[in-house]
């Protein structure tokens, strides 16, 4: 047992003993309290260590200390995706977007195992670790953010990834793509290839475009950035649109799929992709972000569909298809909300409250998320988009009248302020998911 | 501890421990303590965990209640100049909810640790 569980435990039987028995029924409804005499208050396992995870186990944590909680990631230092598209323009260190477990462990007492999850057996509420160990569990958590589709975009594998980064998952791919672009020479073009929906941060591309043609402008001049898309729409659009030409001028071009944008093949040796209908686009970089489905462990556990991402319950984000197993963040369909950090952390919490509810029996509160998404057209002219959620006759809503993106047409001090607290939301949402101190 | 007892006993504490929103609070529909828990750890992503952290944007916990409903309401109901976002997020909740958020973050001790903490603390 841990610090605080082992003091909550002490003051919750001091706290039964000042009361009296008699007086502490009355209290709790007749409903068997949690942990009374270090009784078995639930056991979850949660996996997947980024903004979900991390999040879940957290909250899981302040809703009932004594709540056993088991946190599966094998990364000791995540990186997170928002900002990675500043270290790729060279705004940022891999440090300043690395972050740890210390908080989870020292501070909360969830115990953090640095394994990858291999497989569920959700008949016997079990989790297979990389280790061969295994974890039982009262409820299951995963948050297993998302997978690539591998060859779903003809001639791009994993050796491929090697050539022309995807970069959609924070690390080695994100420092493999900004030494690419570093060694590039003035004079060349940063191709990017841009996916259908839905995939994880639907304004990321063009955050990533803007950002690599704000180095471009500063130390490659003659170069410039071209997006091949396979949609004709995009998040915020207008808004990066008017920044580009603002900012950028016609570094950046963006060709959509009326104008034969989708790219069906790429040649990751030749730096080279093929669209629908046969032109071909040399890259002096190449950055392909491929179709995307959930992250693997929730194939083994049997909560995915057809699409590869997996239905969840609206109210507690408990899988459709599979008993005490909750799933959040990019892995799930939960459209109307977007697939993005904010989003995770947001489900987490209410995972969270329901999750210690059903091990006490009670009805899961209701369900309130938020989603606010900051992108960086340039360092200092930041847009956003907003919106508010709940259930609305079974389904997640966005609340009527609320939400939306930043002005178009705004002045460039209303940018600058969004880029002021596009820095702000960061640090607290590394706070809030993993204690991290800025 | 004191997170179990609000949640256990949360209409009747909840009152209690606001004192001075007290009055006001009865006239308003009442939320259990967990579900203005639920509601606040939505504010957390940009204000911090228990709306503690002070940077570009500001802390919550700690500031009168009626200032935080006040501000809250103009962001929903009045052409505000001074947001850039907080207007397209309080549309997204009702005139009471936003007041029982307001309760909630002025209870909390801004220089307090979190709840770990709380658990420290003698019992009442």
């Amino acid at each position: 047992m841990t610090q605080h569980s082992q003091r909550s435990g002490i003051n919750r039987r001091q706290l039964i003993k000042g009361l009296g028995a008699a007086s502490l029924l009355p209290l709790v409804g007749g409903v068997t309290p949690f942990a009374i005499g270090g009784q078995h208050a639930g056991k979850v396992v949660v996996v997947g260590g980024g903004f979900g995870g991390a999040t879940a186990a957290k909250y899981l944590k302040r809703a009932n200390p004594a709540i056993e909680v088991i946190l599966v990631e094998p990364a000791e230092t995540f990186y997170t995706c928002p900002f990675s598209n500043l270290h790729l323009g060279g705004l940022r260190s891999m440090d300043e977007i690395a972050h740890g477990y210390d908080e989870l462990q020292d501070r909360y007492g969830v115990r953090v195992i640095h394994a990858r999850a291999e497989d569920v057996d959700a008949a016997a509420h079990k989790v297979t670790l990389s280790t061969g160990s295994e974890l039982d569990y009262d409820r299951l958590v995963l948050s297993p953010g998302i997978d690539i589709r591998w060859n779903a975009l003809e001639g791009y594998d994993e050796a491929a990834a090697e050539k022309a980064p995807h970069a959609w998952k924070a690390g080695s791919q994100t420092e493999k793509l900004r030494a690419q672009l570093e060694a590039m020479e003035d004079g060349g073009t940063f191709v990017m290839v841009a996916p259908e929906n839905p995939f994880r941060c639907p304004p990321g591309p063009y955050e990533r475009a803007s950002l690599v043609a704000n180095y471009l402008a500063q130390y490659k001049p003659k170069s410039k950035v071209l997006i091949l898309d396979a949609k004709d729409n995009f998040s915020k659009q207008g808004l990066f649109m008017e920044g580009w030409e603002q900012l950028y001028g016609d570094r950046i071009e963006w060709v959509g799929l009326s104008n034969d944008g989708r790219v069906t093949r790429v040649d990751a040796e030749r730096l080279e992709v093929e669209t629908e209908f046969g032109t071909v686009h040399k890259a002096d970089v190449l950055n392909v972000i491929p179709p995307q489905k959930a992250g693997w462990i929730a194939e083994r556990a049997g909560v995915t569909d057809d699409s590869g991402w997996v239905p969840v319950k609206p109210e507690t984000f408990e899988s459709q298809q599979v008993e005490d197993i909750y799933v959040i963040g990019d892995a799930t369909v939960a459209a109307p909300m977007p697939k993005s950090g904010f989003c995770a952390n947001a489900q987490a919490k209410v995972v969270a409250a329901a999750i210690a509810a059903s091990l006490e029996s009670r009805p899961a509160p209701e369900a309130y998320w938020t989603n606010t998404c900051y992108s960086l057209v340039g360092p200092e002219y930041g847009i956003s988009v907003a919106g508010v959620y709940r259930v609305v006759d079974g389904a997640i809503a966005e609340v009527e009248g609320s939400g939306g993106v930043s002005p178009t047409g705004a002045p460039s001090a209303t940018r600058a302020l969004e880029a002021q607290y596009a820095v702000g939301w960061y640090n607290a949402i590394c706070q809030d998911t993993w204690g991290t101190q800025t | 501890m004191k997170r179990f007892f609000r949640r256990a006993a949360a209409p009747v504490l909840g009152v209690l421990l606001f004192g001075g929103i007290a009055a006001k609070s009865l006239a308003e529909p009442s939320f259990s303590s967990e579900q203005v828990d639920l509601m606040a750890a939505a504010c957390a992503n940009c204000h911090g965990t228990d709306g503690r952290l002070v940077g570009s944007v500001p802390a919550l916990a700690g500031r009168p209640a009626e200032v935080l409903e006040a501000r809250l309401l103009a962001f929903k109901h009045e052409e505000q100049s001074d947001t850039t976002i907080m207007d397209r997020i309080a549309k997204g909740f009702t005139d009471e909810e936003l007041a029982a958020l307001a309760a909630h973050f002025a209870a909390i001790d801004p220089d307090g640790d979190d709840d770990s903490q709380a658990e420290q603390e003698p019992q009442e």
